[in-house]
């Protein structure tokens, strides 16, 4: 019988070769992304309030609207990438789904106008950019030896074990998609006014690292 | 000492060399590792048939006949693999006439619809323009922004 790490499948859904399937850790970390992505739709942004010290000056930010709309279009996006890779079951459709929450990242936080985001921005970009070598990569030694990419197939333990090179090369690939060790980095892009939407960069990549943690003990 | 890693950590500029030297030692102790062993049993195996003129787009077998292709859960896409490609017209001519339609998937309407991708691994090719998709409105916005 099936040994999973996160519990039984409860529900298996069929896309050709792609089985999403269901379990009880999958299914919590699905619904929390579910229920934030729903926050994010229906949420109002803040705005941010200036205060100087010493007198009693202060002054809010101006946001334009369209900033505002194209970057809760991105964290709607970041959110159902996040709930595909959350329940996929396959191996190449995740690290798919890891990169669009990695370019979905850099979008909510490239139309800010300040230097600075940009800047941090720009910065995460090109790590986001370059992590999808190992994490394409290791896909595809997944494929290689072991000839399958089902991560059912993975848990029967029908096919090869999978070499640990291409755990490594997986995990290195989702950490820098979702920068997930480097928050304190992730705070310079933190300093962007909105708040339901810049905390969507965050949940995404706690989520996704949690999950490849699922996806690299199954072989 | 994690304050002062945590400090290295914070300045966003030391993220790339720290990252790309991480990739240079993972990647190193993968060639170190080498050789890793080929599994002969691959789930899509690749024959390219060069005297077909949609070479590499060819996955073999008269349609509606024979099935060359393997999935791993034929009972999902029952009749994946009968057709192998749809051609228009004009890529049936073209197919005919050169041996080269296989390198010019984009350059004429109406193309090679991978039928076996789609049946098989339907959710990449849904996903895999959505990335696009994303990309290109990102790059739009920050072209189109004023001032």
């Amino acid at each position: 019988m099936i040994d999973l790490v996160g519990g039984v499948p409860l529900y298996v859904l069929e896309f050709g070769d792609e089985l999403v399937y269901f379990t009880p850790y999958t299914i919590t970390l699905f619904l929390l992304a579910l229920t934030f992505t729903i926050l994010v739709l229906i949420s109002r942004p803040e705005k941010q309030v200036d205060i100087a010290f010493g007198g009693d000056a202060y002054r809010t930010k101006e946001i334009s609207v369209s900033e505002m709309r194209f970057r809760r279009f991105m964290a709607i996006a970041c959110g159902l990438a996040t709930m595909g890779a959350m329940v996929t079951g396959d191996i190449f459709n995740f690290t798919l789904f890891t990169a669009m929450v990695g370019i979905t990242n850099v979008g909510i936080v490239a139309a800010v106008k300040s230097p600075h985001v940009q800047d941090a921005a720009y910065q995460y970009g090109l790590v986001s950019l370059s992590a999808t070598i190992p994490l394409f990569g290791g896909a595809a030694v997944y494929a290689a030896t072991t000839g399958s990419l089902s991560m059912i197939e993975l848990m029967k333990g029908t096919v090869p074990a999978v070499p640990l090179i291409a755990k490594g090369m997986l995990m290195l690939g989702v950490i820098g998609e979702g920068m997930a060790p480097f928050y304190a980095a992730k705070a310079e892009m933190f300093r962007a006014p909105g708040a339901p939407y810049v905390i969507m960069c965050s949940l995404s990549s706690l989520l996704i690292f949690l999950r490849v943690v699922e996806i690299v003990m199954l072989g | 000492m994690i304050r002062k890693i945590s400090h290295i950590l914070c300045n966003y500029e030391n993220i790339v060399p720290l990252f790309a030297g991480a990739c240079a030692l993972l990647f190193l102790v993968g060639i170190l590792m080498l050789p890793l062993s080929y599994e002969q049993n691959q789930l899509y195996p690749k024959t390219i048939d060069r005297n077909s003129s949609l070479d590499p787009y060819d996955r073999g077998g008269p349609p509606f006949t024979m099935v060359a292709i393997h999935s791993q859960y034929p009972e999902n896409s029952p009749s994946a693999g009968l057709v192998t490609s749809y051609l228009t017209p004009l890529s049936l001519y073209l197919s005919q006439t050169t041996m080269h339609l296989g390198t010019t998937i984009v350059a004429h309407p109406g193309g090679i619809i991978d039928e076996i991708l789609y049946n098989t691994r339907g959710l990449d090719t849904v996903v895999e323009p959505t990335i696009l998709l994303i990309a290109f409105a990102i790059a739009s916005y920050l072209y189109r922004k004023v001032e």
